[in-house]
């Protein structure tokens, strides 16, 4: 390809990864030939980096709250029967509220380790969106990526899913979580950047009970900032998934880390 | 209602809930204002559970809601008839001219870099109705033949519409950023 008009049709293909190999390979070639359009595509680029590096907005809680209601209106209050004995009430208003009790210590001790985890991985999720050269190895396939780690960390991140057409692999850096050393791995899903942390689960407290099914793993997602997060932990290696993707595109990448 | 209905309907109403935040920032940053933006996706919601016969179970729910939402907005401004007029609209031939006065020099690049996110909003605000809903649709990952059809128009259009507007906005960001 020899032509401006014609690359610079396929110009917001190749900025969304959405150019056949065909038209790829036409399209780096001009680039290389090309200062001119070359720096029209880094500037393109740029544009999005700009746009998706804005902190995101969230519906509002009360506007949250007026959809669930739009979603569940009130049923008609129904009648209650009564027990008829006293031992028997006592034992009906007592049974329930030990229940509650217990579902709610278990509750409030999963969100506060879910919480600790999720809040670290937004933040850690945000130097990535951030960092002006996030990446310290380029796609190249996981094949490239994994070995690049080796030597760098003390622990061997376990991840089976090298990216496909659906979640590409952007490529890889050495991040920090909490106190210790992450791999840091970045895919994509259309324009939304989706990071993926191994670090050593030692000394951390990841919820016992998950919400989300990962094949056999159990994860807990966590919603917070307008991020989706999903944290789970196989063997002695913790895993914090993160992206401002909808929950349920970000679980099937969650299933697919977690099937190896 | 039988359980396997009321199960789809919580079924329906949680995919609803998972659009909600999607649909929110595109009607705030499409609208300006916020009380506005909530009255939409409120709308959004009323029509999508009265029309839920009409989606198609595997479709694109998300496609489906901002369609939804996109008309709404577009029924309010023919109503308000408050729609700004930017001189600048259907000007196919400020676009080459804007494109090229971007590409004199890499300083460009890095002016670039240091934009804030007030002015990518400032930046946005200067568009029309139409670019902001086609670079809004555009950034939120869905195909031009999606936003085609969520717009009501051709794919060509969006094409042009959508490099005309980014033009415009790095036209824009490149005055932001002197």
């Amino acid at each position: 390809m020899s032509n401006c008009e014609a690359a610079r049709a396929l110009l917001m293909g190749a900025v969304r990864g959405r150019l056949s190999a065909t038209e790829q390979q036409q399209f780096d070639e001009h680039l290389r030939t090309c200062p001119a359009c070359e720096r029209l595509f880094a500037r393109e680029r740029e544009l999005d980096r700009l746009f998706l590096a804005r902190p995101p907005l969230v519906a509002p809680a009360s506007l949250r709250a007026k959809l669930e209601a739009q979603l569940n209106p009130e049923p008609a209050a129904k009648p209650k029967a009564k027990p008829k004995s006293p031992w028997l009430r006592a034992a009906a208003l007592g049974a329930p509220a030990i229940a509650v009790l217990l579902v709610a210590l278990l509750w409030v001790q999963n969100r506060g380790s879910r919480d600790q985890l999720s809040a670290e991985a937004v933040n850690d999720h945000l130097r990535v969106l951030y960092a002006s050269h996030p990446l310290e190895i380029e796609n190249g396939g996981m094949h490239q990526v994994k070995p690049w780690f080796a030597g760098r960390l003390d622990f061997a991140p376990v991840v089976g899913f090298m990216g496909d057409e659906e979640f590409p692999l952007q490529g890889g850096a050495v991040g920090v979580f909490i106190d210790r050393k992450a791999a840091t791995l970045v895919f994509k899903r259309r324009l939304h950047v989706i990071t993926l942390f191994v670090f050593r689960a030692e000394g951390l407290h990841f919820p016992v009970h998950g919400d989300t099914k990962l094949g056999s793993i159990s994860a807990s997602s966590a919603h917070e900032r307008g991020f989706n997060a999903l944290l789970w932990n196989d063997a002695d290696l913790g895993y914090a998934l993160v992206s401002d993707l909808d929950a349920t595109e970000l679980a099937q990448l969650g299933q697919k880390l977690a099937a190896h | 209602m039988p359980p396997g209905e009321r199960a789809n309907e919580a079924g329906f109403g949680l995919e609803l809930m998972a659009q909600a935040d999607a649909l929110y920032a595109f009607a705030r940053r499409l609208c300006r204002d916020s009380t506005l933006a909530e009255d939409l996706v409120q709308e959004t919601f009323a029509r999508a559970l009265d029309a839920r016969e009409q989606f198609t179970v595997g479709s694109n729910l998300k496609a489906w809601l901002f369609r939804i939402l996109r008309n709404l907005f577009w029924d309010k401004k023919r109503r308000d008839r408050r729609n700004p007029v930017d001189p600048r609209a259907g000007d196919e031939d400020s676009e080459a001219s804007s494109s090229d006065v971007w590409l004199r020099g890499d300083l460009e690049l890095e002016r670039l870099r240091r934009l804030v996110s007030e002015d990518i909003q400032a930046a946005l605000e200067r568009l029309t109705d139409d670019a902001r809903l086609v670079v809004l649709l555009d950034l939120e990952g869905f195909s031009d033949v999606e936003t085609a059809e969520i717009m009501s128009c051709a794919l060509g259009t969006v094409k042009s519409r959508l490099a005309r507007a980014r033009a415009h906005l790095r036209e824009a960001l490149r005055e932001y950023a002197q």
